[in-house]
């Protein structure tokens, strides 16, 4: 079952939240350089995204939330990417820009399917989109929300680095 | 002009139309007549949008054209089967990117056979039917205007899919090493066909589409939407939800504006201007949840209201040290040398050439444009009292830049004064929307906002409650017209994220 994060950005940050973000990221960290034993590598794609996603993805390095504190990097090509974060509803004519970009990806990746549009909660299937990008790339992790906040993105990326390690275990015990 | 003609005038034009809204005239005429008043109107009105609509006898073209001395709209509507003797596109430059959208949706030739570009449809289909017009003739992929570039130059491809964060668009950057030749946009890829989903859905659906049509302009496009829909429907908004609609419009302002700082800032290399643009524009994320519930305020608007109020105290709490906060991020940008140099001059857009595209907001305004809604447009009298529009005249990234700063400062102070003066506002959970007397016959409206981008206009056809037309036009869609006009103006390659930070559009407001 695809895991969801529960989507903590709806409501005002308290401070408890703060503490959650501390206690998340220095877990993300761990297993990070547990699973991999470097940095994990993030490439975004917008398949027709409202451009809130955008807005919330790019906040991910800000001082706010610095994500690169806990070993976590965008990367401008998919051939360094562990991570695909994918917004929007899945455009048609995005198809094959975002089965490319995933082609091109070396194994073990993960796709992160970001927001409500590629969940099909905001599109439906048409002429236009697909609705649900599971129609054109498997999805390991939903991180619901309208948009979720760079919060809930954080935990999503915790919950692709889980599903990385098991990947890992699954090839290394066909070895 | 002959001797003894008298000038024409917009208000003059006004008061022979029909009023079918107070601000809106409407002037029925064949295309040819159309024809010939479009050419005079050009240089003394701002084209505003052009599109198709299904009518009693086939179909017909609407031409919106917007005056920004005295306020209002003026629409020309002409009969479709009538052709226009020569493109519209050639005395109205600004119309060409409608030219090439209504071929693509109604299979509608520009006239005098002008070729079209390919703007909508996938660039891989070869032959489709037009959109709107599903079993209509063929559209054939030969027409689409001449794209060459020879000699020494080379298209360097940039797209779909781009940095992290940013929307996905193809940008063809023509170039013989450095220097900016000339430039191709491909922006439909994200097309949602909004505009087409609205069609046969209730107007609270609809309007949760016109929300998401720009998240990071949520507030202005729904507000356009409303106000469409609360024209054709007869229903009068109450002055407090009014000034709660404005005040979530100047929030919605502040944080764009800042966030086309952090933008810049990582456009120019500058990491500390960049990171404390992105504290601040968290900050501002996070007390608009505190204040309206959302981070980009959504779900705030409604068809004749607003769905809750404004916690007043929290943003009280907040203006001063976000106001200071502010000032001392633009005097520390404003005093870095190395920042200053790369904005100014570099894509600069001239005056002229700003009325000639249509341009709308912030970009406009830094071109020395006088186009501003909240003064001209106000659709309550009670909402921008004392507003100053701000302006600049150089047209280049710095230009624009100091429209921004100067926007958030004449943000900061109408909230301030609204929160402050005791100004009437939605304090409640109140959720008013359309009763049942509202729900009749065929009724239309047409909309408007100056959102954080710009003008948006929103014209909404609703029939038994529910939509039977809806067209779009974000601020993004006339924008982005003149995005390639300022990278063609003596920049290098590294200026495209500047010219792009600076004019902070959205893709999914162009594509819809």
């Amino acid at each position: 079952m695809t895991p969801i994060v529960r989507d903590l950005g709806a409501q005002p940050l308290s401070g408890a939240a703060h503490g959650e973000i501390d206690a998340a990221a220095a877990r993300l960290k761990r297993r990070s350089q547990k699973v991999l034993r470097r940095s994990l590598h993030i490439r975004t794609v917008d398949t027709g995204s409202c451009g809130a996603c955008e807005s919330e993805i790019r906040l991910l390095s800000s001082p706010y939330y610095d994500f690169h504190r806990l070993g976590l990097f965008f990367t401008p090509t998919p051939r360094h990417a562990d991570c695909l974060l994918v917004t929007g509803p899945g455009c048609r004519a995005m198809d094959h820009a975002l089965l490319s970009a995933y082609e091109a990806m070396p194994a073990p990746k993960v796709v992160v399917a970001v927001g409500a549009c590629p969940l099909g909660g905001v599109f439906g299937a048409d002429r236009y989109t697909r609705g649900e990008i599971t129609d054109v790339v498997p999805v390991d992790v939903v991180v619901p929300g309208c948009p979720p906040s760079p919060l809930a993105l954080i935990h999503g990326l915790l919950l692709a680095l889980d599903r990385i390690e098991e990947r890992i275990t699954l090839q290394e015990g066909e070895q | 002009m002959n001797e003894g003609e008298s000038e024409l005038t917009l208000a003059q034009l006004a008061r022979n139309g029909a009023s079918s809204q107070p601000m809106v005239s409407d002037l029925r005429m064949s295309a040819a007549g159309a024809g010939d008043l479009v050419a005079k109107l050009a240089p003394i009105a701002r084209f505003a949008d052009m599109f198709v609509r299904p009518a009693e006898q086939g179909l017909e073209r609407v031409l919106v054209f917007a005056d920004d001395q005295s306020g209002g709209y003026l629409r020309l509507i002409c009969p479709l089967d009538e052709s226009f003797p020569v493109p519209l596109s050639q005395v109205l430059p600004a119309a060409y990117q409608e030219e090439c959208e209504l071929y693509e949706l109604w299979g509608v030739e520009p006239g005098g056979g002008k070729p079209v570009n390919r703007v909508i449809l996938p660039p891989s289909a070869e032959t489709a039917e037009p959109l709107r017009l599903p079993g209509g003739d063929r559209l054939s992929s030969e027409v689409r205007a001449p794209h060459v570039v020879q000699g020494e130059a080379i298209e360097f491809p940039w797209g779909p899919i781009r940095g992290a964060g940013q929307e996905s668009l193809y940008l063809g950057l023509v170039t013989t090493g450095e220097e900016l030749l000339d430039a191709y946009l491909a922006m439909f890829h994200k097309h949602r066909g909004l505009e087409h989903r609205m069609v046969g859905q209730t107007l609270a659906r609809a309007l949760f589409l016109a929300e998401r049509c720009e998240g990071l302009g949520a507030v202005g496009n729904a507000l356009a939407f409303a106000r469409a829909a609360e024209a054709a429907l007869g229903i009068a908004v109450e002055p407090a939800a009014e000034v709660t609609r404005c005040l979530a419009l100047e929030l919605e302002r502040i944080y764009h504006h800042i966030g086309s700082l952090a933008a810049l800032g990582a456009a120019t290399g500058l990491s500390v201007g960049q990171a404390e643009a992105e504290i601040l524009l968290e900050d501002c994320l996070r007390l608009n949840a505190r204040v309206f519930g959302h981070r980009y305020i959504f779900n705030l608007l409604e068809v004749g209201g607003v769905r809750r109020g404004a916690d007043l105290a929290a943003l009280d709490s907040a203006l001063d040290r976000l106001e200071a906060r502010f000032e001392s991020l633009v005097a520390d940008l404003l005093a870095t040398n190395s920042y200053v140099d790369r904005l100014e001059g570099a894509g600069t857009i001239a005056a002229d050439d700003a009325h000639r595209l249509g341009l709308v907001g912030p970009v406009a305004r830094a071109a020395g444009v006088a186009t501003d809604l909240r003064r001209t447009h106000q659709v309550s009298s009670t909402s921008y009292v004392g507003f100053q529009p701000a302006r600049e005249q150089a047209g280049d990234c710095l230009a624009r830049t100091l429209v921004g700063a100067a926007e958030v400062r004449e943000s900061l102070r109408l909230v301030r004064h609204w929160v402050r003066s005791g100004t009437p506002l939605q304090d409640d959970w109140a959720a008013p929307g359309p009763g049942q007397d509202h729900v009749r016959g065929p009724a239309e409206g047409l909309g408007w906002a100056e959102t954080c981008r710009g003008e948006a206009l929103v014209h909404l056809e609703v029939a038994g409650g529910r939509v039977s037309f809806a067209r779009l036009r974000p601020a993004a869609t006339r924008n982005w017209r003149a995005f390639d006009d300022a990278l063609r103006a003596r920049n290098v390659f590294t200026d495209v994220p500047i010219v792009e930070a600076s004019f902070w559009l959205t893709v999914a407001g162009f594509a819809r």
